[in-house]
């Protein structure tokens, strides 16, 4: 069986189409058309955000990101806004530290727009950045040699003078990316379009959209030696992507670990769980209990959750500042973190095939347990002083007594497995304590005390 | 009689039908609204002007950063003359969304779908269920209803934020205005914001140091509240964006006194917030008005612009056309659409069968070969062969060329005319039709939304929205921010609605269960529209179900309406419409000075969102103006 690996990846055959580049722009052509502020953000920010030795804690002053969008919803970002371990606001502004600053020139957070914006980009491309650079891509690469044929583009990230007789073209995400990738310290995919393919390469899609990985190719290394870095999710945890870029960083600043990466370039320790694992009601599966209706509490494997298979976080960190989840909610997972996604996982709604015989065999067992646990719980449902006097002293329910003696056999039998070998019930004397003044367990105590109807002393009780 | 272009009638009963005696009565040659210029004319008077005067520049800024997904605007600037010539916008994306839903199992349609934008990323989902429901005839229980309502309130508390202080408002910013408006910035020194108790700035230059990227505290304090109005999203649909529990019939949600006490928590803390955002972008306005009122045509508009309601009355709502406008009138928010000022209809029907798209100008093959499937919309009424439940998706990436192809954006056009969408559309639309749901919090006086809002740290309070002459951009962000307090108001009455139903003992939350669903999978041919709306206005998604699959997915955002190129009749789009209106204000000394600021204020108080609009790229946009005149160029 001989692999269909083809000689080019898609990114060295879409620069063989395109060729080289060398025509670029004076800065006084353009003046300051888009620099608002007369000032890039970075130079805008550079006062409050320079970061002195006591704060980087290593040897990175700070490190540019280049940030492309290819065919992306900006979901990604919009996530990556909502982080707080750390937060954008603090990679940016330099106060975490031990991160290095960030210089993020991002369309979406940027001061300035237009060619101002793209002045670093090209520095980048000429080698003449006065930092090393890593670049993120959000959203699927296009086959832009497939728009090619027709003369156009899919996805376009600025305008550059590199057409005939140098004309101004639409630059792609592809372009920039596949000019970008070798001298770049490191290459992150975050969200799953990017690390996967995700919906756009989807059955049935028109632009032979596929991932980072896809695009440079299996033997792609960035110039620090690393293989694509892949952050997935539909959206992606905002976290679990600053989290990762934040270690990447720690590892950089010589402090912090080499961050482990799982066969498919995750961070292992996001990802190596399923998410079924840290499901909040992942023990309602163990109990063989079942959502029926959309809105139920219950495990949702058979309304068409996916989680006992999917490798994600979501359930113990949350969306957001750790709150909300899919499952946490009520939604079923349709594996947006994965490979596979979406078309391994469609028609949504629809029971997994595979877990039928899980859920069988969870009935089975749960069909034992769940009686069980049942009757422990309604035990120690009972205040200790409830037993001793036959009582349950609420107002909200009937008094719930011991149902019968042979469940009280059994939970005095309990009790006695439980205390079997309690180190509380060795002969030797308490002599750090009045044993006198223990309250006696004996209900019939109680009339004897003052206030009692069989109190026969003058105290102060009525 | 609301339609003046097509040849679209009434009869005693209302029902529309189409004028008898017109040939060809949907030909682009046939219903043409009155333009003040053709293209031709207006690019012979663009070459006349810049061979005259050597000074006029030609400027790419590419990308407009500061804009969700991608944007470009071409402009050629009168320098001299302080107005642009022309413009041209571009949004150099296309992801084939709707090419992808087609042929699939409608239950894919919801979760597909919502991946359209991750910046509104939660309405999609949410049109695509409406959508669906409608074809699959599934009406869902009121709590379920709520659920959502609560849940897109939530993201209006997220939106409007988001592009008020990470947007837009480095641009009013002191970090911008110093340097492109230095007399400005000395009048904002000494500027006493009247607005002072409720925001806290004594001065207008503090207020824009604050303003200021990341550094501002306005701009962190906004990060922040875009946060707390996501937990409250994710609480309710497990995360944001791209919702896990938005199910045809209703929701998915575990909706427990819980989930309703931490949502409700979170709103509590929003009124406070919204008192200040109102007070901020009212004293911006004054300020710049009253620094120099040409500031006024700064992104200038008529009252031209279209909404299609949103947040739906849980009792009124049954997911059918045939009483589409009886459920739509009931919405939190009025369904309408307002020519020059004039309220004209709030029907749904009537939103449906005006609206069309052309792609003259778009990297698309026209589909209207003289083929049209649909000829009525499921009561009758005319519908065009251009109109979404007829469109076909056919994209041809081709070279840019403005006189012919130079966008992946369609142009959508209400009876041929060009309308503006947004968050404040639900503002005017609500407050002139006066037919609003009965509530504590808000009430319309055909005039104006008196907006009543609880107290926090600061006391109870009446706010009031005034409908604006025009649109400019110091209108738009100021009916954002009004909107973000609306918005906050219906999310209010819903979590009443919620605590009603659940003490009523109404706790389904959706129609059907999964098995269920499967088994109503409609196998005959079925249409559906789900009229709904994100941060920037506007947003229907219309679906054609055949044997229980898709066969056909139209989407049209409201991004893709205001970034719309150039239409058959020589219309611009709203975008290029609002720039060619704009004076150039900012400090030029010399050409290189120019940042092109005005124009920037001007696209990015429409709230820009191109993830979904795909691309667009209107052409030898229009019609040199004069700058001190308005007039719409779109007839």
């Amino acid at each position: 069986m001989s692999a269909r690996t083809p000689s080019k990846t898609p990114a060295q055959r879409l620069l063989d189409a395109l060729g080289p580049v060398d025509n670029f722009r004076e800065r006084e052509e353009y003046g300051d058309f888009g620099l608002f502020a007369g000032a890039t953000l970075e130079e805008y920010l550079e006062p409050v955000a320079k970061a002195g030795v006591i704060s980087r804690l290593g040897p990175l002053e700070k490190v540019h990101a280049f940030w492309f969008s290819g065919m992306s919803c900006d979901g990604c970002t919009v996530s990556v806004t909502g982080a707080t371990t750390p937060s954008l606001e603090s990679l940016l502004l330099g106060t975490h530290p031990g991160a290095p600053r960030v210089i993020l020139h991002h369309p979406v957070v940027q001061l300035e727009s237009g060619p101002n914006y793209l002045r670093p980009h090209e520095q980048a491309l000429r080698s003449e950045l006065d930092a090393p650079y890593v670049i993120i891509l959000e959203g699927s690469i296009t086959d832009e040699c497939k728009a090619l044929e027709t003369g156009g583009y899919w996805a376009g990230n600025g305008e550059e003078p590199w057409g005939p007789d140098g004309e101004e073209r639409a630059v792609t995400a592809d372009e920039w990316i596949a000019r970008l990738a070798p001298g770049a310290a490191a290459a992150i995919a975050i969200g799953t379009c990017a690390t996967w393919g995700g919906i756009p390469s989807a059955d049935g899609n028109p632009t032979g959209a596929m991932s980072l990985m896809d695009f440079l190719g299996k033997d792609y290394r960035s110039a620090y030696g690393v293989p694509v870095v892949n952050v997935p999710g539909c959206a992606p945890i905002g976290d679990n992507f600053t989290e990762t870029v934040a270690a990447v960083l720690y590892f950089l600043q010589g402090f912090g670990p080499l961050p482990e990466f799982d066969e498919l370039g995750r961070p292992a320790w996001q990802f190596g769980e399923t998410v079924h694992r840290h499901c909040v009601r992942g023990a309602y599966y163990e109990e063989g209990s079942y959502a029926e209706e959309f809105g139920d509490p219950e495990c949702l494997v058979e309304i068409g959750c996916w989680g006992p298979v999917v490798n994600c976080n979501i359930t113990s960190r949350g969306a957001i500042n750790h709150v909300g989840g899919c499952m946490n909610a009520g939604g079923a997972c349709i594996g947006c973190t994965m490979p596979g996604f979406p078309d391994k996982f469609t028609p949504f709604y629809k029971v997994p095939p595979g877990s039928t015989v899980s859920t069988t065999m969870s009935r089975l067992v749960g069909g034992i347990i769940r009686p069980m646990r049942m009757y422990t719980n309604e035990h120690l449902n009972r205040e200790p002083r409830g037993d001793l006097h036959d009582d349950v002293p609420s107002g909200w329910a009937r008094a719930k007594l011991e149902p019968s003696i042979i469940a009280d056999a059994g939970h005095r039998f309990y009790d006695m497995l439980r205390r079997s070998n309690d180190r509380g019930k060795a002969g030797v004397s308490p002599r750090g304590k009045r044993e006198e003044w223990t309250y006696e367990r004996r209900p019939g105590r109680e009339r004897e005390l003052p206030g009692g109807a069989d109190h026969s002393g003058d105290g102060t009780g009525s | 009689m609301c339609f003046k272009n097509l040849p679209v009638e009434f009869d005693a009963s209302g029902d529309a039908r189409l004028r008898g005696g017109v040939p060809d009565p949907y030909s682009v040659q046939t219903a043409r609204p009155e333009v003040a210029m053709t293209e031709d004319e207006r690019v012979a008077r663009i070459q006349e002007l810049m061979a005259r005067n050597g000074h006029i520049k030609d400027h790419n800024m590419d990308p407009v950063t500061r804009v969700a997904g991608a944007l470009a605007l071409h402009v050629s600037a009168d320098l001299e003359e302080r107005r642009f010539v022309d413009v041209h916008s571009q949004a150099p994306l296309f992801r084939g969304y709707e090419v992808i839903l087609m042929d699939r199992d409608p239950r894919d349609a919801i979760f597909v779908a919502s991946r359209a934008c991750g910046v509104c990323g939660g309405v999609h989902s949410h049109a695509a269920a409406y959508a669906v429901e409608m074809a699959w005839g599934l009406q869902p229980p009121p709590l379920g209803t709520v659920i959502r309502n609560l849940g897109e309130a939530a993201e209006m508390g997220y939106d409007n934020p988001l592009h008020l202080y990470l947007l837009a408002g480095p641009d009013y910013s002191e970090a911008v205005v110093k340097r492109t408006e230095p007399g400005l910035w000395a009048q904002a020194e000494k500027w006493s914001c009247p607005g002072r108790n409720y925001h806290g700035f004594t001065t207008m230059a503090d207020l824009m140091t604050a303003l200021n990227p990341l550094t501002g505290e306005l701009y962190r304090e906004g990060l922040t509240f875009t946060r707390i109005a996501r937990e409250q999203f994710s609480l309710l649909h497990g995360k944001y964006p791209h919702p896990q529990t938005i199910v045809p019939g209703g929701v998915s949600t575990t909706f427990t006194p819980q989930t309703l006490n931490e949502f409700q928590s979170r709103l509590s803390a929003t009124f406070d917030y919204a008192q200040r955002m109102v007070a901020i972008w009212d004293d911006i306005a004054e300020f710049f008005y009253e620094a120099d009122e040409r500031y006024r045509q700064v992104g200038y508009r008529p009252l031209n612009c279209i909404d299609c309601g949103y947040w739906d009355d849980p009792e009124a709502y049954d997911a059918t056309y045939a009483n589409c406008n009886g459920w739509g009138a009931k919405r939190w928010s009025t369904p309408g659409v307002v020519l020059d000022g004039e309220l004209v209809s709030t029907r749904l029907t009537d939103l449906n069968i005006g609206l069309e798209e052309f792609v003259e100008h778009s990297f698309y093959d026209d589909w209207a070969d003289g083929r049209q499937r649909y000829h009525d919309d499921l009561l009758g009424n005319p519908l065009s062969p251009y109109h979404p439940w007829n469109k076909r998706t056919l994209p041809k990436p081709t070279a840019k060329s403005f006189r012919e192809k130079y966008t992946w954006g369609t142009a959508p056009r209400w009876d041929r005319r060009a309308v503006e969408a947004g968050a404040y559309v639900r503002l005017l639309n609500t407050a002139l039709a006066q037919m609003h749901p009965d509530n504590p919090f808000y009430e319309a006086t055909g005039h104006s939304l008196k907006l009543r809002v609880p107290k926090g740290m600061q006391p109870e309070a009446e706010l009031e929205w005034h409908v604006p002459e025009a649109w400019n951009a110091f209108e738009r962000n100021r009916g954002r921010a009004y909107h973000y307090l609306f918005s906050q108001l219906v999310s209010l009455n819903s979590v009443l609605q919620a605590h009603r139903l659940m003490k009523a003992g109404e706790t389904k939350v959706a129609a059907v269960d999964h098995k269920e669903l499967e088994k109503r999978i409609p196998s005959d041919e079925r249409l559906g529209v789900g009229w709904w709306g994100a941060g920037r206005g506007w947003l229907t998604h219309h679906c054609v179900v055949d044997q229980g699959k898709l066969v056909n997915y139209q989407i049209v955002t409201p991004s893709t309406i205001n970034a719309s190129p150039r239409d058959p009749f020589d219309q611009p789009g709203p975008y290029e419409e609002a720039v060619l209106n704009t004076p150039i204000l900012e400090r030029i000394v010399e050409p290189e000075d120019f940042t092109g600021i005005d124009m920037a204020r001007a696209v990015r108080s429409f709230d820009p969102c191109m993830p979904c609009t795909t691309h667009l790229h209107t052409g030898h946009a229009t019609v040199v103006r004069e700058v001190n005149t308005c007039a719409c160029g779109d007839g």
